[in-house]
């Protein structure tokens, strides 16, 4: 850990890299990284309010309150299972901490996260009757944890994909249907208790109603809600960490 | 000399899969079919291998293709974990590894940008980076196109950048393989004038060669490696002999 802190030069280069080559020599850049989720949101705001009839107030802002932090979370799980094997080259002729590319995949999504964030959150208050409430501050802590949590998961998936390239595939699937089964696009206040119960088995479910507790309900999660996502971040890090250290002596010669 | 690094009775094996399944298809149909089903073969690369390096000594590895020489210089550098054994650091070096030129370039980047991303791969502070800039830039006789995306580079002038950052990365020890035959032949004596002025600096160098000119300008002493086994480890030019009669011995097989 010591050693990974004097590579953060390292961690912030690579997630500069991976920007510069996102947005060099595309002429509307950032726009694009911004067109996905608003096509998704009309999409489905369309789809759910006019023929579905879900009667979800401001079902836009619900929507983008949710579907934003979901996207960071499934984008960095989805890059994460690339991020030891494709730098293979460099782990096998160079000797650094690993751990710097699982960490740097997050934190590029992270970034792509909070510019997403400043652009649209205000922009969509505006269309709808919210105003800014001091519930907006709690974003601060559920996305320190949430950051956490994916961390851990990435160096598990990321530690995987090295002995099986199939989990490429896998986490494809599993996070299409992770992503019904996590309450994005339906409110779970909405459900019925026993489904209610279902929904929360996925942890995921425990950040995305945080993130729509502060911004949509502007509500505080519950003190037991905030201790379920402390519990569930720090068990994922260190399970995770914990993987990740037991294979990475064998990733040089495995990648 | 003090000693500065000991190995002792390192080996390490490598599991070579034949067949080798890395997705769970392969695995399934394994079970059912010999012909899918994977192989292993345990290969020594490296077998019982003990040496002391000291300090400010320049070391060459040389063996044939395949003698263990890149993976005792992997282990050395802590890349490779050793199977058995053990590498021992009396003190604490700063271990720079030049297997590979640029390694971690990526060719949409500028030269600029290479050489901070460079640097930050081998450790490098950001004020450390800052440091060697204009000396990488010199070295590599690069002024002018540190704004150029370096896929737009020849090879050469590739190669002189990532020599350049190599040579300036300023560690204390440099573990090093066959990356000279750079550039032409004026970058090349420059590189050769470089790696003699860092053993003057007192630097510990271990490095791969096939080069026998550059065993006997440079090392202090040779190790000899053949199928993973120290066969020989002194005076560069009786090593070289020693080579010789080996690479004699497998010609005429035998």
């Amino acid at each position: 850990m010591i050693q990974l802190f004097s590579y953060r030069e390292l961690i912030k280069n690579l997630v500069l890299k991976d920007l510069k080559l996102k947005y060099r020599d595309s002429t509307l850049g950032f726009f694009w990284s911004l067109a996905n989720p608003l096509l998704l949101i009309a999409v489905y705001s369309f789809v759910f309010t006019r023929m579905l009839r879900v009667d979800t107030p401001d079902f836009p802002y619900f929507l983008l309150v949710g579907l934003l932090p979901w996207n960071f979370f499934a984008q960095s799980l989805m890059m994460s299972t690339g991020s030891v094997i494709d730098n293979g080259n460099l782990i096998r002729k160079v000797r650094l901490p690993i751990e710097v590319f699982p960490i740097a995949t997050v934190l590029f999504n992270l970034a792509q996260f909070l510019l997403a964030l400043i652009v649209l959150l205000p922009a969509t208050m505006l269309l709808f009757p919210t105003r800014v409430s001091w519930t907006f501050l709690a974003f601060i802590p559920i996305l320190a944890l949430h950051v956490l949590f994916t961390v851990g998961l990435c160096f598990i998936f990321s530690t995987a994909t090295v002995f099986f390239r199939d989990v490429r595939h896998f986490t494809e699937i599993f996070l299409m249907l992770l992503f019904w089964l996590t309450p994005i696009v339906y409110d779970v206040r909405a459900l019925a208790e026993s489904l209610r119960a279902v929904v929360f088995m996925n942890p995921v479910a425990f950040f995305i109603t945080s993130y729509q507790d502060i911004f949509y309900r502007q509500s505080l999660p519950s003190p037991a809600h905030f201790t379920g996502l402390c519990v569930i971040s720090v068990l994922s890090l260190a399970c995770g960490y914990s993987v990740f250290r037991a294979f990475r002596l064998r990733f040089a010669e495995e990648v | 000399m003090s000693p500065l690094l000991e190995i002792q009775n390192v080996s390490k094996a490598f599991t070579i899969r034949h067949n080798r399944s890395q997705s769970l298809k392969t695995n399934f149909i394994g079970l059912f079919h010999k012909r899918f089903r994977e192989t292993k073969e345990v290969l020594w690369a490296l077998k019982d291998i003990s040496l002391t390096v000291h300090q400010g000594e320049t070391l060459g590895l040389i063996g044939r293709n395949g003698s263990g020489k890149s993976t005792l210089l992997r282990i050395i550098a802590g890349i490779y974990p050793p199977t058995s054994g053990e590498v021992r650091w009396l003190k604490k070096a700063n271990i720079g590894t030049m297997i590979e030129l640029g390694v971690g370039f990526h060719p949409e980047l500028t030269g600029r940008e290479n050489i901070f991303l460079g640097a930050s791969i081998h450790g490098l502070t950001r004020k450390q980076a800052e440091g060697i800039y204009a000396a990488v830039v010199e070295f590599s006789e690069l002024d002018g196109f540190m704004d150029v995306p370096i896929k737009n580079y020849s090879t050469g002038m590739q190669a002189r950048l990532g020599f350049g950052l190599a040579v300036n990365l300023d560690p204390d020890v440099l573990l090093v393989d066959e990356i000279f035959a750079v550039g032409d032949e004026a970058f090349q004596k420059k590189c050769t004038e470089r790696m003699s002025r860092l053993r003057t600096e007192g630097k510990t160098i271990i490095f791969v060669s096939h080069d026998p000119v550059k065993i006997k300008t440079f090392c202090d002493r040779v190790c000899l490696l053949d199928h993973g086994t120290l066969r020989f480890s002194g005076d560069p030019v009786q090593g070289l002999g020693e080579y010789h009669r080996l690479l004699v011995a497998v010609a005429q097989g035998t």
